[in-house]
């Protein structure tokens, strides 16, 4: 039978091969943001459903990085101009038409030494595929956050036929199974899910790291502390790029 | 130690803790749910900026139970009419006007007197939060609170006073589980309280077994034929998830 005590016993331990397999992805990643930082470079976060969690999660809060903007959706009607009634359209839905990360993408002031993370479960669908690819055009470093097992068994719904892993300059397998969720029954359904929780951990250790990694190179460290006026300073210099 | 296998140690322990202290509670709070979904009740959910990815967890999840629904900020300022620099500033936040936000807010949605609440604030003092605590206790509904205990008793939180029981994410205060140096980073309150949510939907899930023999389980999106499980299991509900 399913209760807490089984999900709390296989996360701990999905945690474990998480980062097992996973810190030399990690680490790999966490340079670039560091090595962007260091350039005046900015990390942007997409990730569509329950994925836009992980740019939340290591933002906004003591000891968070400072450079990490959150691409959203909703910014196309909170600075795109597009009218409530267009984006919430249930027949044409907004998000399914065509050019809309073409759209969003140049919503924001994305600069030369910009870095992405992209995040999807599935890393199946159109709009973060066309985000991730066109981040490659433009010439910037992505780092994908995909489940490996989910990705390799659905198949793609952007016209390339590609997956999302593939666009990846780092891709991080957050581990978690196909469908994302956990723990089998006696029935035809799994119960519980993973990819928050995996993809939390992938974004707080890489995080960490890139503050470690900046500070042995003595540059003032982008993050907030308990002063608040020096945070006030740090968001003005990064401004509307954040 | 590497930081980032820490950091993973620090949350694993704080997640055995989470789960030692506390297992006998997430039983009675998912039987609660699930005396209040059988009676064809909805767990109604809210928090606000970091405390909203619990909320997400347990909200139309791959892996988790249909009847939970999301009370949204973000909906106030698509749907609610309220400026987004409203929202940004905190105005909607002052104590002086939360009684009309949680109007804007609750008005919003199908509420229901079947509904019960989950509401999660880190140090328990949102007035917002609070606003609502006192309408659900005033309608005679079952209230949960979520909380960071340690920054609660430390921000004199008074969420606990109005609710029927309790969950601590075990986190610091502040929430920061590593030094580097005197500089603090990596936060891991919002994913000790992801876990809680998983555990609870487990347990919920046991109980719907026990009583009915079968439970109420959505399907990732990402997964050919899952629209139509979802949404059969969710379609009674109407307007009241989703």
């Amino acid at each position: 039978m399913v209760v807490a005590k089984t999900y709390k016993d296989e996360i701990i331990k999905l945690i474990d091969e998480l980062y097992e397999s996973q810190n030399d992805n990690i680490e790999a990643a966490a340079k670039m943001m560091a090595d962007a930082i260091k350039n005046d470079g900015v990390i942007h976060v997409f990730g569509s459903g329950h994925s836009v969690g992980l740019g939340i999660d290591i933002s906004n809060r003591l000891g968070s990085l400072v450079p990490i903007h959150i691409m959203d959706t909703a910014d196309f009607v909170y600075r795109g101009g597009v009218s409530i009634e267009e984006f919430t359209d249930k027949v044409n839905i907004f998000e399914r038409r065509p050019n809309m990360a073409g759209r969003l993408y140049n919503l924001y002031d994305i600069r030369k030494n910009d870095v992405f993370i992209v995040i999807s479960n599935s890393g199946i669908n159109g709009v973060v595929i066309d985000i991730a690819a066109l981040a490659k055009e433009n010439g910037h470093k992505v780092c994908i956050i995909t489940s490996m097992k989910h990705t390799t068994v659905e198949e793609s719904r952007h016209p390339s036929g590609k997956k999302l892993y593939m666009f990846g300059d780092v891709v991080i397998d957050n581990c978690g199974p196909h469908g994302d969720a956990l723990l089998p029954t006696n029935g035809p359904e799994k119960v519980t899910s993973v990819s928050s929780i995996c993809n939390n951990v992938v974004a707080q250790t890489m995080a960490a790291r890139i503050v470690q990694l900046l500070k042995e190179e003595n540059i003032e460290l982008p993050i907030l502390t308990e002063d608040e006026e020096r945070n006030q300073r740090i968001r003005k210099y990064y401004g509307g790029r954040i | 130690m590497e930081i980032k296998k820490k950091y993973v140690e620090i949350l694993k322990q704080q997640i055995e803790k989470a789960y030692d202290i506390q297992h006998e509670k997430i039983v009675e709070i998912s039987n609660m749910f699930g005396q209040c979904m059988s009676n064809f009740g909805v767990v109604q959910l809210f928090g606000i900026d970091h405390d909203e990815e619990f909320v997400n967890e347990l909200n139309y999840r791959a892996g988790g139970i249909a009847p939970f629904h999301a009370l949204k900020i973000k909906d106030l300022t698509l749907r609610g009419g309220v400026k987004v620099a409203d929202v940004e500033s905190g105005r909607i936040y002052l104590p002086e006007n939360v009684a009309k936000t949680a109007d804007a807010l609750m008005g919003l949605y199908e509420l229901d007197d079947r509904d019960m609440y989950v509401l999660v604030s880190t140090k328990g003092n949102d007035p917002l939060v609070l606003e609502l605590a006192k309408r659900v206790k005033a309608n005679n509904q079952k209230l949960v609170a979520v909380v960071n205990k340690a920054s609660y008793d430390a921000c004199g939180g008074t969420l606990l006073d109005y609710a029927d029981i309790w969950l601590d994410m075990c986190s610091p205060e502040p929430d920061v589980a590593l030094d580097l140096a005197g500089v603090k980073v990596g936060q891991t309150s919002s994913t000790v309280a992801n876990v809680i949510a998983q555990m609870l939907t487990a347990e919920t899930y046991r109980y719907f077994i026990e009583k009915e023999g079968k439970a109420p389980v959505l399907f990732s999106a990402n997964i050919k034929g899952a629209d139509v499980h979802n949404n059969a299991l969710t379609d009674p509900y109407g307007r009241r998830v989703r």
